[in-house]
């Protein structure tokens, strides 16, 4: 009896894997480039885990054109710019039909002309530079936001709804992302009738702020609120930090406070006054945003770690909608089918490409956080 | 920039300061007897951070057992390191243990990764060590405290082991000629060992408190204490404890005094004016502030 069952499985794994290609046809490759290893690797691996998710449910349901299967090939590119060189290079020789990857700009920038060079697109699911497009040319696509969005936004909301006048800006200075977050707060802020009355800067992996909350605590005249310019890493660290020295006054950022460590870190009674503006994803409860985190839940075991797993999601997403639309993998007819983009249903909410400067129209949450608890407060729009 | 401020400054700089001044003191007694700069006494404290983590925050043992733990895991993970890694290459030219460390530093990070994903994890300690205490215009923490007096214990502790014990004599036999040491009945082995055992226990319980100051760990977690317990140590003068220690000390004051003293602008480069006092210290003493003139090895 038992052996008849092995027997019969065995058969029909066989079945399994000589029918399912032949019926399908030669499967689509996309190259996901990421830090899986390395300091990246927190922001990267998860994107890779949202992609390679997205892949599979598409191909679940019946694959793409006729049945041909998704085949997201991931690749390790380590922290190390020259690497992710290499790393285009060697998806790019593999044949794949599109590339995808990072959510650093400093990793697209050494990734990304390569494929532009090919005339294959490539998507980024999670660097947010607004010049990106412009930088690497016309096979360039994001999928969040570009950064001036979500500067604006939460500056507008700093000054508009937290009513602050005298604001101090703490930069992360070792990061493109974070000095161009700064660069457009504090553009916004000042454009608004508000003062910059304090600036500080700091560098990634730096763990104590002590020095600097002290300045903060002695700044004349009092800080209304302080922006804090930071990657996930220094998020919950710079939020405890301030709060243990019985600082009170709001913390406002960007997408880099959209990571657990900013209530988890400080702990519920001293992460509270915060805000931060994001993909809108967090606290969300579109059908798009539900269907994801389950799926990702089943498949991973615990929850999205944070809003990059749903950026490599739509990014695969994206390029799956695109080549259905253009009908073929050929190169150019799928950069014409990415620019079409209207309305495409993201989890991070919808993309469109119809500003020159080829970043998405796209939301912007803005979410507070009080004693521990994180709330929508309202969704920016782009004008 | 009243005296309030410079005065909570200095604070700030001795709490930092003993916190590199305790991941310092094993590194210093590593090199102090086999001559190794050992760079993966940072992923040690890495290594005791998340040993800390499992047993308190998830097997929930006492703060007591916990340290004790943290210890044992620094240990173990120190003996492992040094019969897999060291011994073998033993009477190799220095820079060849060097580059092993590095070796072992590396793949201690990205077995981290691998196991544990590089997702930082929050770290909370008990409330009672997470209180402000005020004095005047100064405020710390308990925990602050509790870095500082243990840092100042264990320096006394190793120093007495060293000086007072037929182990520690065994160790600075070792240290001053290994070749003669061994002549003279000496388990060089074993002394070794039990360097590396202490050395990476005090890197263990250094673990615990980086994340019980910080509340956050991650896999890479351990390269900035290595760094700067190398440079401290170096201060100080390498292979001397109490010079670690002292080095420790400089090194959080200087880092913390460079940005609250400087202009704002200035705040990122700390670890450029920090290295910046390292070779201008080294230029007028060049073995360190507590460093001997003895040479590499009588």
């Amino acid at each position: 009896m038992l052996k008849k069952g092995l027997l019969l499985l065995t058969l029909l794994a066989f079945a399994l894997a000589f029918v399912s290609p032949a019926a399908a046809g030669e499967p689509i490759k996309l190259g996901a480039l990421y830090n899986l290893t390395g300091g990246m690797s927190s922001i990267d691996a998860p994107a890779l885990n949202g992609a390679k998710l997205q892949a599979k449910l598409i191909n679940q349901a019946g694959g793409l054109l006729g049945g041909r299967q998704l085949e997201v090939i991931g690749i390790d590119t380590k922290t190390d710019q020259k690497a992710a060189a290499t790393g285009a290079k060697k998806a790019l020789a593999m044949g794949v039909v599109a590339g995808l990857g990072y959510g650093d700009t400093t990793f697209v920038m050494a990734a990304a002309p390569l494929f532009q060079k090919k005339g294959v697109p490539f998507v980024t699911s999670g660097a947010t530079h607004p010049m990106l497009p412009k930088w690497v040319g016309d096979y360039m696509f994001m999928v969040p936001f570009g950064d001036d969005d979500q500067s604006f936004a939460i500056a507008d909301f700093t000054v508009k709804k937290l009513g602050a006048k005298n604001i101090a800006v703490w930069t992360d200075n070792s990061m493109d992302f974070t000095k161009a977050l700064s660069k457009f707060y504090k553009q916004r802020i000042k454009e608004l009738g508000g003062k910059i009355v304090l600036e500080d800067f700091f560098m990634m992996g730096d763990k104590d702020f002590s020095a600097q909350i002290a300045r903060l605590k002695n700044t004349k005249p009092k800080p209304d609120a302080v922006f804090i310019s930071a990657i996930p890493n220094e998020a919950g660290l710079s939020v405890k930090q301030i709060r243990e020295a019985g600082l009170k006054l709001p913390i406002v950022s960007g997408d880099g406070f959209d990571t657990e460590l900013v209530t988890t870190v400080p702990g519920p009674k001293l992460a509270n006054d915060i805000y931060f503006s994001t993909h809108t994803y967090r606290e969300d409860n579109r059908p798009e945003v539900v269907a994801f985190v389950k799926a990702y839940e089943k498949e991973y075991g615990h929850p999205p770690e944070n809003a990059f797993a749903a950026l490599g999601f739509d990014a695969v997403g994206l390029i799956a909608d695109a080549i259905k639309r253009a009908g073929s993998t050929d190169g150019k007819a799928l950069r014409d089918a990415l620019a079409a983009t209207r309305g495409y249903k993201a989890v991070t909410g919808e993309i469109s490409y119809t500003r020159p400067s080829g970043v998405p129209l796209k939301g912007v949450s803005i979410i507070s956080v009080h004693n521990g608890k994180y709330k929508v407060e309202e969704v920016w729009m782009p004008k | 920039m009243g005296g309030g401020y410079i005065a909570q400054q200095i604070v700030n700089g001795l709490i930092l300061g003993s916190m590199y001044a305790l991941v310092a003191i094993g590194f210093s007694m590593i090199y102090g007897i086999i001559r190794l700069i050992n760079f993966a006494h940072g992923d040690v404290v890495m290594i005791g951070a998340f040993v800390t983590l499992a047993l308190m925050q998830v097997a929930g043992l006492p703060f007591v057992l916990v340290a004790a733990g943290a210890l044992a895991a620094g240990a173990v993970v120190g003996v492992l390191i040094e019969r897999g890694a060291f011994r073998p290459m033993r009477g190799a030219p220095q820079v060849t243990g060097f580059i092993a460390s590095l070796a072992v530093s590396i793949m201690l990070q990205n077995l981290g990764i691998l196991l544990l994903t590089a997702q930082p994890r929050n770290f909370t300690f008990p409330a009672a060590l997470q209180k402000v205490i005020n004095a005047g215009p100064v405020s710390f923490r308990v925990i602050d405290l509790v870095i500082m007096l243990s840092a100042l214990g264990l320096m006394v502790l190793v120093m007495l082991l060293v000086k007072r014990t037929r182990l520690g004599m065994a160790m600075r036999a070792t240290a001053e000629n290994l070749d003669v040491a061994r002549l003279m009945g000496i388990n060089i082995n074993r002394t070794i060992l039990a360097a590396f055992a202490m050395g990476s226990a005090l890197a263990g319980i250094a673990g615990l408190m980086w994340g019980g100051k910080f509340g956050q760990i991650d896999p890479l977690l351990g390269y900035v204490p290595g760094l700067k317990s190398f440079v401290a140590a170096v201060i100080g003068g390498v292979g001397s404890i109490p010079g670690a220690i002292l080095g420790g000390y400089i090194l959080g004051l200087a880092e913390v005094l460079f940005v609250g003293l400087l202009p704002p602008i200035y705040s990122a480069y700390r670890d450029a004016f920090v290295f910046g006092t390292l070779i201008v210290i080294l230029l007028i003493m060049p073995n360190g502030l507590l460093g001997s003139d003895k040479g590499e090895r009588a």
